[in-house]
This record gives structure tokens, sequence and C-alpha cells, in this order.
């Protein structure tokens, strides 16, 4: 189908976009990979579309000291080719390996796939273990945030009427750490029916340090904090990984649709807790 | 799709009962709603502006109340249609006492068609499991003001 008719801008400068958006119904365009299929399907009816696409300054990946800070225009194929993410955020490389396919990681958008809070997008899952901090504007405020306060609920986030996500900040990742994102997928869409990513540091023979991340089994992601508790201080045998990861669905209400049941879901998510801790741990150095 | 869950109201069940058959306290639960119009004994039409992700619409709907057992349970069917979809429900909501709460239970069977339904079916049972969750906790700030 052909979406409706919507006035369309692409501003070249933040501010420029941040004052188009301050007014009314005017929706954000990232790479438009979720946007544009529901606006064909005429399921989303903006009138007013402002395309970021051209802002300069909105895509890069930089180090500041000990973060690394990355544009809201990145898209996901400039966040897998990274030499810098490669060499100091590699759980972020593995987990934008995973996005979609590879038109989707050509114009998708990190920012973009932040600010749509899709339940099974892969980037919150390790977003989550990374303890990342994202950067929001508006034309009269700047904010900043842990992302575990950034996603309220399903397609729900923290982000005000006129606010664009700036940057997302992650950590430099300590050199011992092992990290992980494991994922079942689901083939139509590529989004994840369930994915783990898992961040561990180990000391003299103990999990010194354990962060772990949940997309799709629930309506929003999640840290399984009582994963990590449940690791930490032992020696991350393979018993001990089994019983910790026996946690990551305790208490959740599971997502249940035609592609897998909520029991379904959060054995798959005990399962492929087990991988993605299995598989930092041996990475760790 | 059958739906069911259970939330808890910071009120006796005798307020709780009286909350959920108020129409003005059912207008201001229901996301996106602003009133309800009576238009017969315990049915109401309503207008919905929902909006979730980049999905928005303007929906006309219905609600009805019937076999009313208070304080413990009754019915509540609801109906919709927009231009994304319609929807269908229909549920039981059964109300037990807590010392200085009411324990909600619902259980109930929902219908949704049209294009949301054929392309949405990923994301159906998360987003109606949120909408409810809104619904209760407008709810149970209704019930301490």
């Amino acid at each position: 189908m052909i979406a409706q008719n919507f006035e369309y801008s692409a501003p070249t400068t933040l501010v420029d976009a941040l004052r188009l958006l301050s007014d009314g119904d005017a929706k954000a365009l990232a790479g438009g990979m979720s946007l544009i299929p529901l606006m064909k399907l005429r399921l989303a009816t903006p009138e007013q579309l402002v395309d970021l696409g051209r802002i300069a300054g909105l895509n890069y990946i930089r180090q500041d000291k000990d973060v690394i800070r990355i544009g809201a225009t990145t898209t996901h194929y400039e966040v897998q080719s990274s030499a810098l993410l490669r060499a100091s955020c590699p759980l972020l490389v593995e987990t934008a390996n995973h996005i979609g396919d590879i038109q989707v990681r050509n114009r998708g958008t990190m920012g973009g796939s932040v600010a749509h809070a899709d339940p099974a997008a892969d980037y919150p899952a390790s977003l989550l273990a990374l303890e990342a901090r994202v950067v929001l504007v508006s034309a009269k405020s700047e904010r900043e945030m842990p992302i575990s306060d950034f996603f309220v609920d399903t397609f729900t986030t923290a982000l005000e009427p006129g606010e664009l996500i700036r940057e997302v900040i992650v950590p430099v990742e300590d050199p011992s750490a092992g990290t992980s994102y494991q994922k079942v997928l689901q083939v139509a869409s590529g989004f994840a029916i369930v994915g783990i990513a898992a961040r561990i540091r180990q000391s003299g023979g103990t999990v010194t340090f354990a962060r772990m991340g949940v997309t799709g089994l629930a309506g929003k992601p999640y840290r399984a904090i009582n994963v990590e508790q449940a690791l930490e201080g032992t020696p991350g045998s393979p018993a001990d990984i089994q019983k910790a990861a026996a946690l990551v669905a305790d208490g959740v209400e599971a997502n249940s649709d035609l592609h897998a049941s909520a029991h379904y879901r959060k054995h798959l998510a005990g399962v492929y807790t087990m991988r993605a801790l299995a598989v930092a741990s041996a990475r760790t150095a | 799709m059958k739906i069911s869950g259970s939330y808890t109201v910071p009120a006796s069940r005798e307020r709780t009962y009286q909350l959920l058959q108020d129409p003005a306290v059912l207008a201001k639960c229901m996301p996106g709603t602003d009133h309800l119009d009576k238009v017969a004994e315990d049915e109401y039409e309503m207008k919905m502006k929902m909006a979730i992700a980049s999905i928005g619409g303007l929906f006309t709907g219905k609600v009805r109340l019937a076999d009313q057992n208070p304080p413990e349970s009754f019915r509540l069917l609801v109906e919709g249609n927009g231009k994304i979809g319609f929807l269908k429900g229909e549920g039981l909501l059964n109300l037990i006492g807590q010392a200085d709460s009411t324990e909600v239970n619902y259980k109930g069977d929902v219908q949704v068609g049209g294009t949301i339904a054929s392309v949405g079916q990923r994301l159906l049972d998360t987003t109606s499991r949120m909408i409810i969750k809104k619904f209760f906790e407008k709810l149970a700030e209704a019930a301490v003001e």
C-alpha cells in the first residue's frame, strides 16, 4: 500500500529538527525500518515527518575517556563494522550482527531502534547488560538517564513529546571481561523470540561481576539481576551457570504469540541464558 | 485470544466494585478516553485515542456491564472500531476482598481483527496486557483519591 499524504522536512541541524518536532503531531524519522512499513500499512498516519538523516553531527562513534558515545543516527552496520567498538565494546558489535537483515542494518539506526522500544528488539538486552545511558534532547532541555529508566513498557519510553535521543553512552569494556549475545530468531521478522546478553568478569577462579539483559521474553526488556547475583561469588562452573540461568524468567509474565507460547519462551530463556553465560565465561581473560 | 490476570486495588471490595461501575471512573482509567456517553442502562459509548509505538488512531467503542452481582462479580463487554482494525471482548471480573484492599481477577476472551491483527500478531498479547495494566494502575490511583 501507499502511505497517507504527509508533509516531509529534512532539517540539517538538530536545533531545526527539535523546533519542527516541538509543535503538534510531527514524527521523527530515523532509518524508517519500523515507521515506514507501518505508514505503508496505514497503521501509522503522521501528518508531518521530520527526517533526521541529514543532520550533520548526529552520526558518530567516539571514545570519550572511559565511555563510548554513539550518535543517534549511527546505523547498525556502522556499529557492526566499527573497529573501536570491536576492540572496546564487542557485545554491541555482536548484537548488531543479529539485527534483521543486511538491508535493515544498512538503514536502521541505534536511536531509532531504542526510541521505538519494540519489546523484541536486540539492542535493549545488550544496552541493559552494559548499563548504558541515553542522552535526550528537546527544544528546551537536555537530560541523561540510565537505559533501565528509559524503557518504561511495551513501545513506551521515557521520551516526552518533542524529545529525541541524541546519543547512547556505553562503557569501555574491561579487557578481561567476556561478553556474549545469544538469540532465538523469529525467522520471518528477524526479531528475537528471546535474546540474552551476558557480561562476566572472573578473578582468581571466582565470578566477580555479572550483568544480564533479556529481550523478547516480557513486555519490556529487563536486567536479570537475580541471575547476576546468583552467579557472582561462585566459581562460575557449568553447574553454577545452570543454577543461575534457571532464575532468568522468575516472576516474569512472558509473552505469548503464534511463534512461541509463554511457557516455551521461558524455557528458551533458561537455555539461552546458559549458553550466553557459557560463551561469555569462555571469553574472559 | 484468551486473557486473564489479577490486580490489587487499594480499596474495600464495596468501593472497588462501585468504582468499576462508575462511568466517570471507567473513562478516566481507559487510555485515551475522555468520557463515556450513556446510551442505555449500563451501556456506554466512547471515543478512544490510542497511540502505541507509531501506531495511532481514533476508535469508537461501546462498553456494557452485565450480570452484576455486587460486590462480587460482573461481566464487562467491550467493542471498538477504528480505521486500523476492530476488537470485541468479553470478560468476567471477580472481586476478592483482602484486609484493606481488593484483588480483582479478570478472565476473558478478546477478538481482534482488521489490519492490526493481520500484521501485528507478534505484539497483540504484549500490547493488550500493557493496556490492561495501565487501566488497573489508573484505577488504583482513583481508589485512593
